[in-house]
């Protein structure tokens, strides 16, 4: 009967020490603080492009820049009507991306739908997202703090996210993004789409196993959709000692737009070596 | 000596297949490149540029017909950071090495293209060469 009790323990034991690695998985001790958070660490990169919305591209599985590729969220009149006049200008090659200024934010929600890399730095207050092809840096505040009154909240490129963690999955609800309508200033992707002022994502995002994170974003907007939009975008670990870098991306642009919207070509003199004309 | 070129084929290799799945242009459209054609000029590397947002190779072409006469390409690239994960160095396009490059032309016919792929005087390609 002793040894019964004995052997029943030590399987026990060591059903928990066999265990014990699989309950955390995925899971730390944050650096100075009690909460146990997952562990987001390393490199990683967005898997299929930057097609915001893959699951709606047509012609399915082919590149953004693709003449009269598109995708289909549930677009308000007039914005299906902008769309269309900028898939327009895709295809002629004058669609103007703000970012070839190498100087205003990615925004959102473009700041997760980038090539190049993403780092996750998770703490219990604040997690950032790090986008490498940027400026690309998403701040979200899980400190139990609000997003500001009205009267202290103005559009940014990025907007104004807070969330909070329920068990391994963060939760975020991002709003005050400049949206298309303020100076034409942030695209979703160069399908050449675009969502207004008056966007507003609820994020979630985790990790589905242990070299792949998930988000999952749905998207209102009163000016652009007619129904919540849902997209799902994921992100693989590159291997282990693999570094960002700076994207210095005024460091050597010689890729100007021209009034038209077309992206011209510098020398190695400064001086564009092609024309602005079709 | 056998195994240094052995592993320097095998990262070349890998970073023409890693190619294949980057993204070329992340600053900018593609717009003006013909996608469609792919050209190819053989030449001396006059310069590297290895800065963001994309890297630039300068090669110096001999002008068809004439007597020693150069004309200037520009051939453009990733951008460091990702072509660094993907196995190139800052020294890849050696200044004065003799390069064939393979490359989307501009519409407008200047001279200037998007990198597709290299082959360098020892039989060493980079890209998508084949």
């Amino acid at each position: 009967m002793r040894f019964t009790a004995i052997r029943t323990l030590c399987a026990g034991l060591a059903v928990g020490v066999l265990l014990a690695p699989v309950l955390v998985y995925g899971q730390q001790k944050s650096p100075g603080g009690s909460d146990a958070l997952p562990d987001w660490s390393g490199i990683w990169q967005m898997q299929g492009g930057t097609v915001f919305d893959a699951s709606t591209m047509t012609p399915k599985g082919v590149a953004t820049g693709t003449p009269n590729a598109r995708e289909f969220p549930p677009y308000t009149p007039e914005f299906e009507k902008m769309y269309l006049e900028n898939i327009k200008k895709v295809a002629d090659g004058r669609f103007p991306d703000p970012v070839n200024t190498c100087g205003t934010p990615h925004g959102w929600p473009r700041a997760i739908n980038l090539p190049d890399v993403y780092e996750f730095v998770v703490r219990p207050e604040q997690t950032w997202i790090l986008g490498e092809n940027g400026p690309a840096i998403v701040r979200i505040y899980t400190d139990g703090r609000k997003h500001p009154e009205p009267d202290d909240l103005w559009p940014t490129y990025t907007g104004d996210s807070v969330g909070h963690w329920e068990g391994d999955t963060l939760v975020f609800d991002t709003v005050s993004s400049r949206g298309w309508l303020i100076d034409k200033d942030v695209i979703v992707d160069r399908t050449g789409l675009i969502l207004s002022d008056k966007l507003h994502t609820v994020t979630r995002i985790h990790k589905v196993d242990p070299n792949t994170l998930e988000l999952v974003m749905t998207l209102d907007d009163e000016k652009a959709l007619t129904k919540p939009w849902t997209i799902t975008k994921r992100y693989r670990k590159m291997p282990a000692g693999t570094r960002a870098y700076d994207y210095g991306c005024a460091e050597n642009n010689r890729n100007p737009i021209a009034a038209s919207g077309k992206t011209l070509t510098l020398g190695p003199d400064g001086k564009p070596i092609d024309t602005d004309t079709k | 000596m056998k195994w240094t070129k052995v592993y320097t084929f095998a990262a070349l290799f890998v970073a023409g297949a890693l190619w294949l799945a980057a993204p070329l242009t992340a600053h900018h459209s593609s717009a003006m490149f013909d996608a469609t054609k792919t050209t190819e000029l053989t030449g001396t590397v006059k310069e590297f540029q290895w800065t963001n947002p994309h890297v630039w190779v300068q090669v110096n072409v001999d002008k068809s017909g004439g007597a020693g006469a150069k004309e200037e390409w520009s051939f453009e690239g990733g951008s460091p950071n990702t072509l660094s994960r993907q196995g190139w160095q800052k020294s890849t396009f050696a200044p004065g090495a003799q390069v064939t490059i393979r490359f989307n032309p501009m519409r407008d016919g200047t001279h200037a293209g998007q990198f597709v792929a290299a082959k360098f005087a020892d039989g060493k390609t980079l890209g998508r060469w084949e």
